[in-house]
């Protein structure tokens, strides 16, 4: 009986090491980032240069990444927040101030997504993409039943929706939703005022019974496939969502457009923890993102828009033609940053939303 | 036990197959040549072969199948010894205690078990998973022991303790074969909820201590693509010739 | 109280009350103080960007307690968490009964195969759940999906009776469905291995006194399962309490439960205090029904 255990433990322990390992020996860089944020190219290269391995783990949503990391976790080198949650985390002293003489590829970043109030001298931050949110919508069926409108009017509007019944999606994100409601009524995404924001609940408590789902996961696939008509996302996700649906020779185009009312920008930044083991390194992969061929891998794999002025000339035409991912400076001037909330306000938008996911 | 009961046959038939049509899908769309995952393109292993080169999936497949091996056992011996005193003896503390952590919503479980680690500055990695895991998986095994002692027979064992069998004798030789199937739906159990289990391990994994449901949710942003279902075909396949091997070399170990 | 010998601590027995001190002392520290941390937390305040804002002191070096009842009180402010709380139990309660439905069959079809072929059954029964939770939801999503074939087969159907045509995806059924789908398994096996100890010598003797199929069910096998019944009844309803994936992936625009405003507390709105206290309520709500329920069944001699 004993022999046996031997054997199956034994059995089990080779099968375990028959599997390759992700943690080799040399360097470890730990990167925290978003899913599907950075390319496998792009980690091989760096991991061929500097000779280490790039072990990533990953997130969802800002307030994923955020949970984890202010209950304490640590150990991470690299982690790649949006502004809000960038301004929360220099606020609580959590960031390694970055040594820009480590830096030299920093003068590549364009001048227009740095010295932002959160971070005015980018002591801690350097930009790295950004996504806008934005529609997606199919444009056959558009133009079949008559909707010209490009603007969140196709999300909120009970007379567009109406031909729209269940086939539409919103994300499930409080602050996405009423930022959009917000823009849709004229006032800022950051405006944190009851009333207002009383206003907004109102435009999408009306819209609500029309659309099928809070759907942040799947859109693409949805939108891709045909179930869906019109869905509010990211730029990115749209991206991807058009390419889907022309690689599986669907007998209409999704396409994507910024609603001429205005919309959120994202604005991911590489920051350093002061937690991390290998600040080195770390700086090391910072200088190695900011290069502008690796800069410009990004976008041509993932579509992220790209705050990175030397990548412009390795980016894909086709990417760099989309106003919705490379919004020009007119576009620019209607985009809003979300800042980082306190305590009360994510309470009151917290109630507002499951008033609304409750009616 | 010979039965001729075609309406409880059918019964069951009806239910395998509710369990098993959405995992058709998954099998078959493992092997369709198409990224979109919407309809059948044409047949293909590519995702399979993919995934040999996916060496982060691997490893999180291995992490996987190691911490359920790992905290199913622990919970199974801690589970039944818990199932055990919860009939023996009428512990107030101890039935709240097993039902609570089942009742725990899991994210509450993942930041309360994080928040705890990093104050017993504790490092996070696979330990801290299996220690979790554990935690969530004592609840459900003691459930299932205690359904299964209610109606035992106590006499028997009783009858050996007066033919003179030391306590030990009596419990491996007695109670244990009896108690045997709740043993093993419990341990089956656990099993199935360490493996699968994404909440609580996103908050006590350490960096780089990725499981595959972690790793999956990383990649089903754009969707499930058939890479995640061919890991997940293949973690399946895995899984039941490991179990099939034990249970060939353990004939009636499990078993009353 | 029964009198039974074996429940009573015979001098002779003392080891076996020291069984239980290694779960007990395991559940004290990994989940007592943890959750307890947690209960503490449900008293302070919110950190200004999430977490939890320190609960003594002030910035300015002044001493002060920071405790409050305010994340207690907004539970009871206003009925919305309280028909949340509803719904949900709504929903698990009729989860259950769908997977003691499903679930009784299949454990006694299992229980009174023959003996060679009842692990691998039980295996069986188990497999679909070594493949990941979320692929088997986005599965059913494609079972769901309007494009798919059953939704498709099923608008035939209707149209030929002159139904308009559903939609399953997004909607109360399809959220049902996958509740029972993943948790069905927690039903069947606590009720098999109550099952598996039926005598089989007592349907026989039923049988020659005459009793039918039903009676012999009714009379005999239901009453001695009730204990796996129970079993199974509370792995399935606690934990369908606390999902919200499920409501998140295919619930549409209403569907969400009390767990999804649990999470929702956790990480989008970085509100730990309040997530604390729904987490409370709810796991206190759970435990006193099913602690509530043991006790009637105690009363009525069917459980112990």
């Amino acid at each position: 009986m004993k022999r046996r255990w031997v054997f199956v433990v034994g059995l089990f322990g080779l099968l375990m090491s028959a599997i390759p390992s992700a943690a080799a020996d040399g360097d470890r860089l730990h990167l925290f980032n978003w899913n599907d944020y950075i390319a496998q190219e792009t980690v091989t290269t760096f991991e061929q240069q500097c000779h280490c391995k790039v072990v990533q783990d990953y997130y969802s949503s800002t307030e994923e990444m955020m949970a984890k990391l202010l209950a304490g976790a640590s150990g991470y080198d690299v982690v790649v927040p949006t502004q809000n949650a960038l301004q929360a985390l220099i606020k609580q002293n959590f960031l390694h101030p970055l040594e820009k003489n480590l830096l030299p590829n920093f003068k590549n970043s364009d001048p227009g997504f740095l010295n932002r109030s959160y971070d005015p001298e980018n002591a801690y931050s350097v930009p790295y993409a950004f996504t806008t949110t934005l529609i997606g919508y199919n444009e056959q069926r558009l133009a079949k039943l008559g909707i010209t409108a490009r603007n969140w009017s196709l999300i909120f509007d009970p007379r567009v929706l109406s031909k729209l019944r269940g086939k539409v999606t919103v994300l499930d994100d409080a602050e996405e939703v009423f930022s959009a409601a917000l823009k849709y009524l004229g006032y800022s995404i950051n405006d944190r005022d009851e009333k207002h924001l009383r206003e907004a609940q109102q435009v999408i408590l009306t819209a609500k019974p029309y659309w099928a789902a809070f759907n942040s996961s799947s859109y693409i696939k949805e939108l891709a496939v045909g179930n869906i008509w019109v869905a509010h996302g990211y730029s990115s996700d749209m991206l991807q969502a058009q390419a889907d649906a022309k690689a599986a020779a669907r007998d209409f185009k999704v396409n994507f457009v910024l609603p001429t009312q205005g919309a959120v920008l994202a604005l991911d930044n590489m920051v350093i923890p002061k937690s991390a083991k290998n600040k080195a390194l770390a700086h090391r992969f910072i200088n190695f993102m900011l290069e502008s061929k690796n800069a410009a891998t990004l976008t041509n794999k993932i579509g992220a828009g790209n705050p990175n002025r030397a990548a412009a000339e390795f980016i894909d035409a086709k990417i760099r033609k989309q106003n919705a991912i490379f919004p020009d400076a007119a576009t620019l001037t209607k985009l809003e940053t979300l800042e980082a909330s306190n305590a009360k306000q994510r309470r009151l938008l917290n109630t507002l939303w499951t008033e609304i996911k409750i009616k | 036990m010979k039965h001729k009961n075609l309406a409880l046959i059918l019964a069951a038939g009806a239910v395998f197959t509710f369990l098993y049509l959405p995992l058709v899908i998954v099998v078959v769309y493992s092997l369709n040549d198409s990224k979109l995952n919407a309809e059948w393109v044409g047949f293909t292993w590519k995702w399979y072969d993919q995934l040999f080169h996916n060496r982060a999936l691997l490893t999180a497949a291995r992490n996987s199948l190691m911490i359920a091996a790992i905290s199913a056992g622990a919970a199974t011996v801690l589970g039944t010894l818990a199932g055990m005193g919860m009939y023996h003896y009428r512990l107030k503390v101890l039935p709240a205690l097993v039902l609570t952590p089942i009742a725990m919503p899991d994210i509450l479980m993942g930041v309360s078990l994080l928040l705890f680690f990093i104050m017993l500055n504790m490092s996070l990695g696979l330990i801290s998973i299996v220690l979790a895991h554990i935690t969530f998986c004592i609840g459900f095994v003691a459930v299932s022991v205690r359904a299964r002692m209610s109606g035992i027979d106590p006499s028997l064992s009783e009858a050996a303790r007066d033919l003179g069998a030391s306590p030990w004798h009596c419990f491996q030789k007695i109670t244990l074969p009896l108690l045997a199937p709740g043993i093993l739906a419990g341990a089956l159990m656990a099993f199935t909820l360490s493996i699968d289990d994404f909440v609580i391990t996103f908050f006590v994994a350490g960096v780089g201590s990725s499981t595959l449901p972690l790793q999956i949710y990383s990649m089903v942003k754009i969707a499930v693509t058939p890479e995640v279902n061919a890991i997940s075909t293949l973690l399946m396949v895995l899984t039941l010739i490991l179990i099939t091997l034990t249970a060939r070399l353990f004939p009636g170990a499990l078993r009353s | 109280m029964k009198p039974n010998t074996a429940r009573n601590v015979g001098s002779g027995d003392r080891w076996k009350r020291l069984l239980a001190l290694p779960p007990m002392g395991y559940l004290l520290i990994f989940f007592a103080i943890p959750t307890l941390i947690m209960l503490f937390a449900s008293f302070r305040y919110a950190g200004e960007y999430g977490g939890l804002a320190p609960w003594y002191g002030n910035e300015d070096g002044s001493l002060s307690i920071n405790l409050t009842l305010e994340n207690w009180q907004r539970l009871f402010e206003t009925d919305l968490y309280l028909r949340l709380f509803l719904k949900s139990i709504m929903y698990a309660l009729l989860a259950t009964l769908l997977c003691i439905l499903l679930g009784y069959p299949l454990a006694l079809m299992i229980a009174r195969s023959p003996k060679k072929h009842r692990d691998l059954l039980l295996l069986l029964v188990i497999l679909p759940f070594w493949s990941n939770f979320l692929v088997r939801i986005y599965a059913w999503m494609i079972i769901f999906s309007p494009s798919g074939a059953l939704t498709r087969m099923m608008n035939v159907l209707l149209a030929t009776v002159g139904l308009a045509p559903v939609s399953l995806m997004y909607s109360s059924t399809a959220v049902i469905v996958c509740l029972v789908y993943v948790h069905l398994p927690f039903m069947v096996l606590p009720l098999y291995a109550n099952l598996e100890k039926h005598n089989p010598a007592l349907l026989a003797a039923a049988q020659d006194l005459g009793a039918n199929r039903w009676r012999r069910f009714w009379d005999i096998t239901w009453p001695l399962s009730l204990p796996g019944v129970y079993a199974g009844a509370i792995l399935v309803f606690i934990p369908v309490l606390g999902t919200f994936a499920i409501p998140d992936l295919l619930g549409g625009t209403d569907g969400i439960m009390i767990a999804n405003v649990i999470k929702q507390q956790f990480v989008e709105s970085r509100d730990w205090p309040f997530g604390s206290v729904l987490s409370m309520a709810l796991t206190a709500a759970a435990v006193l029904v099913v602690l509530l329920s043991a006790k009637m069944g105690t009363r009525r001699g069917t459980l112990r």
